[in-house]
């Protein structure tokens, strides 16, 4: 590109002025379409403040016109104010499709006893889609999706053994009010050997191939004062639904990893920890967090996701 | 040129320019691997491996500082001090100053990040440096803005080049958004720990006020100042319209201020400071692109550059992609795009298309034209220039669209409903989603960062060829002297 060419382009001049040797400016107009489009963005944001809330003024603000908004408030009185994104938000779920379909079955679930929803089979599918939400929401973060639980920390709620109760009304209180799970340690109160013989016995309970002789010594100290295991586990190791303590004799675990164990040498491992380190484990009261036909279809979605009783 | 550059050692100080130079590539480096890491932990969360210090909470906001002010901040010294004194024609005001504000901004920078890893925050985006560190930057803020104001004063020109009205702007938009968005009170004299002045949803407004400004004036117009000396310079063409940068400057230094809310969309904040702030951002969207149109015009009728000039591709690439998120932003503003976009990875899509896209790529473009001048060399290579080039270009692309995806349907998943009219996803399971989007963003990232790698390799390799060149100079001159 010559000097001269340079300089101009087409009619329009430089400004004049030179910086670091080489340094110019065109002084081109500004373009049409530019300036256009501005003037479009600015028309656009006063149309948008005659419409809508904008400017504040003293203590309040433009309220904006031709934008009434009616909802029904909590005392189910009318009311009519200007656009704002609190009352849309109020009349979205008064009178938004999704949500008058849901309070239709929310009425139903209402005045619905447990027995009622777990034999209708639409009120059942609204179940499983409503608490899916909440289950997943709330209860998967511990239980996992599909609410099989961690073993060691979480209970397994898709199987058919109920720590707490089984039925409709055992899980109701058991969300509602949440659990409290202890088990003593006994790693101090009982000697080594003898929580190696009690960890044979409680592997023998459910059919594992232990030392007998073992294991005999265990369930004198599971059955006499000497453990009191009984206490909790009962005499026939099957549990006690109010202590929320684990029937023993089923091949189901929710402490000790038992089916995670490959060797018996490992399997006893894992009963022997419980024992010597005893459980704690709480799940949180919901009543607080969730409202009650909330709970109220958890509880369904949870009896089915298992075997309830 | 190079004659130009070896009487400006003297006459310039270059000196701080190289040092801040070669801490914006270190930063970088640093910053953008952290960020890769960081996206290869939410694709693969087994990466925190439970050492507290290097889990994503924690290496987030290192990511973030170590790279808009580390390296961002780094480039913006380095070009601006370089800028001042080169469109000014006079030597920087104060060498030692300007030695200061080096020292005190490279502490500030890896204080912040290692303090962050041992789990000090202030808790406020992009200002998560807790209150000594943030003493310490408001010193070497006001350095800074007295090195270049001096400067400016002793120009031997007698008016203000345009790339100084916009650095200028940003350093005393930075100060005031620094000085107020950090109004805290520490807890003790011994303690790191500092609680805000504000509270509720003044503080959120305030927090957002700061942190869209630094997008503003930090991430937008000190690079639109880089932008309008390396330009036309590496072009070899005038700026094409001067009416066009004092309109554009205006406005956007007038509209930004107000957009901040807009990050608080459907929130406790009230309706009329949404309208405000959604109006304002639509009316921000011209503006934002004088700077582009003028930066691209000015390449019209030497179009042929592009195809000869790997510089200049960055360049005008960099202009396409601040043009692209500059509208992005505006529409993403609107109440109703937001209800969808906002708390999904769109936002942080657009973030990277503005800050790898914009601000990384105008930077790397200045410093192939600065570093050879800085060191009165040429570069070491200029193919290692188009590898840089498309290797940065295919990781911005990869990003962009993986989180475009990510975003773009995770809300929908959010809002979709069943034939109950119950919530059809859990959160949960839009997280899941999210999986394959993410890897893909972890692979984009590393893309850019290797293009880095390339660029740190070509800088270091021309710093050696200057070395070279200089003794092997000495040594003709010693050989003259001792016939003469």
């Amino acid at each position: 590109m010559s000097e001269e060419k340079a300089k101009t382009q087409g009619a329009v001049q430089t400004t004049g002025h030179a910086w670091d040797g080489d340094l110019q400016e065109f002084n081109n107009p500004l373009p049409a379409w530019w300036l256009w489009a501005f003037y479009g963005t600015v028309l656009f944001a006063v149309v948008y403040w005659i419409f809508y809330p904008a400017w504040p003024v003293g203590t309040g603000y433009t309220t904006g016109v031709m934008n009434d908004v009616t909802f029904v408030d909590s005392d189910g009185k009318k009311m009519t104010t200007h656009w704002n994104t609190r009352a849309l938000l109020l009349k979205e779920m008064q009178e938004g499709e999704e949500a008058q379909l849901t309070r239709k079955y929310l009425d139903r679930i209402d005045k619905a006893g447990f027995a009622e929803i777990l034999g209708d089979a639409e009120l059942m599918a609204f179940t499983r889609s409503y608490a899916k939400g909440v289950f997943g929401d709330n209860c998967a973060p511990c239980h996992g999706a599909g609410g099989t639980g961690v073993i060691g920390l979480f209970p397994n709620l898709a199987d058919d053994d109920w720590l707490w109760g089984g039925t409709p009304q055992d899980i109701h209180q058991t969300i509602t009010h949440g659990r409290y799970g202890f088990m003593p340690a006994f790693g101090e109160a009982l000697s080594d050997q003898q929580i190696d013989d009690v960890a044979d016995y409680v592997l023998s309970l459910s059919g594992h191939d232990v030392d007998g002789a073992a294991a005999a010594r265990g369930q004198q100290v599971f059955q006499t004062e000497v453990g009191g295991c009984y206490y909790c586990h009962t005499h026939a190791a099957t549990g006690l639904k109010s202590q929320g303590s684990a029937n023993l004799t089923d091949r189901i675990w929710t402490i000790a990893d038992v089916p995670g164990a490959r060797t018996a040498e490992a399997r006893h491992a894992a009963v022997r920890r419980v024992i010597e380190k005893g459980v704690q484990r709480r799940m949180p009261a919901w009543s607080d967090r969730l409202d009650p036909a909330q709970i109220k279809l958890l509880t369904v979605y949870v009896h089915e996701l298992g075997g309830g009783q | 040129m190079a004659h130009a550059a070896t009487g400006s050692s003297e006459q310039y100080n270059y000196d701080i320019i190289r040092k801040f130079t070669l801490m914006a590539l270190v930063w970088g480096l640093l910053g953008m691997s952290v960020g890769v890491y960081i996206a290869s932990e939410l694709a693969w969360p087994f990466l925190n491996l439970d050492i507290p210090q290097i889990t994503f909470g924690r290496l987030r906001p290192v990511h973030t500082t170590l790279v808009i002010f580390g390296f961002g901040g780094s480039a913006l010294f380095a070009t601006s001090y370089y800028v001042v004194q080169r469109t000014c024609q006079t030597r920087l005001y104060s060498d030692m100053l300007a030695t200061f504000t080096f020292w005190g901004w490279q502490l500030a920078v890896g204080l912040g990040a290692l303090s962050y890893m041992l789990g000090h925050t202030q808790s406020r985006e992009y200002a998560e440096f807790e209150w000594p560190i943030d003493l310490l930057i408001a010193v070497v803020w006001v350095a800074y803005f007295w090195v270049y104001v001096q400067t400016l004063k002793r120009r031997s020109q007698p008016h203000i080049y345009v790339a100084n009205w916009f650095y200028m702007a940003f350093i005393l938009a930075t100060a005031i958004l620094h000085i107020f968005n950090n109004l805290a009170v520490p807890v003790d004299l011994f303690s790191m720990k500092s609680y805000s002045l504000f509270s509720g949803v003044q503080d959120a407004m305030t927090q957002w006020w700061y942190g869209h400004n630094a997008v503003g004036f930090f991430l937008t117009a000190a690079f639109l100042g880089m932008m309008y000396y390396f330009v036309p310079k590496q072009a070899g063409r005038p700026v094409y319209s001067y009416r066009l940068s004092i309109v554009h400057f205006w406005a956007l230094s007038f509209l930004y201020m107000w957009v901040g809310a807009h990050h608080l969309h459907w929130t406790a904040l009230p309706d009329w400071t949404s309208t405000l702030a959604a109006t304002f951002s639509i009316m921000l969207l011209l503006p934002s692109w004088g700077g582009m149109i003028n930066g691209i015009m000015t390449l019209s009728g030497a179009w042929e550059k592009l195809r000869t000039d790997p510089i200049m591709l960055f360049l005008i690439t960099a202009l396409s992609f601040y043009g692209m998120s500059t509208f992005e932003g505006p529409m993403m503003s609107l109440k109703s795009v937001n209800a969808l976009s906002h708390y999904t990875d769109w936002t942080i899509g657009h973030v990277h298309s503005g800050a790898l896209g914009w601000v990384a790529m105008v930077s790397f473009g200045s410093f192939y034209h600065l570093i050879p001048r800085l060191y009165d060399t040429r570069l070491y290579s200029t193919r290692l220039v188009y590898v840089h080039f498309w290797l940065a270009t295919i990781g911005i692309l990869l990003y962009i669209t993986s989180m475009w995806v990510a975003g773009i349907f995770q809300g929908l998943m959010l809002r979709s409903f069943d034939e109950f009219g119950s919530l059809a996803y859990t959160f949960v399971e839009t997280v899941a989603f999210l999986h394959k989007p993410y890897v893909v963003r972890a692979l984009g990232g590393a893309f850019f960062v290797s293009g880095v790698v390339v660029m740190a390799y070509n800088a270091l390799m021309t710093l050696r060829k200057a070395r070279v060149e200089a003794a092997e100079l000495e040594a003709k001159l010693a050989a003259k002297m001792a016939r003469a």
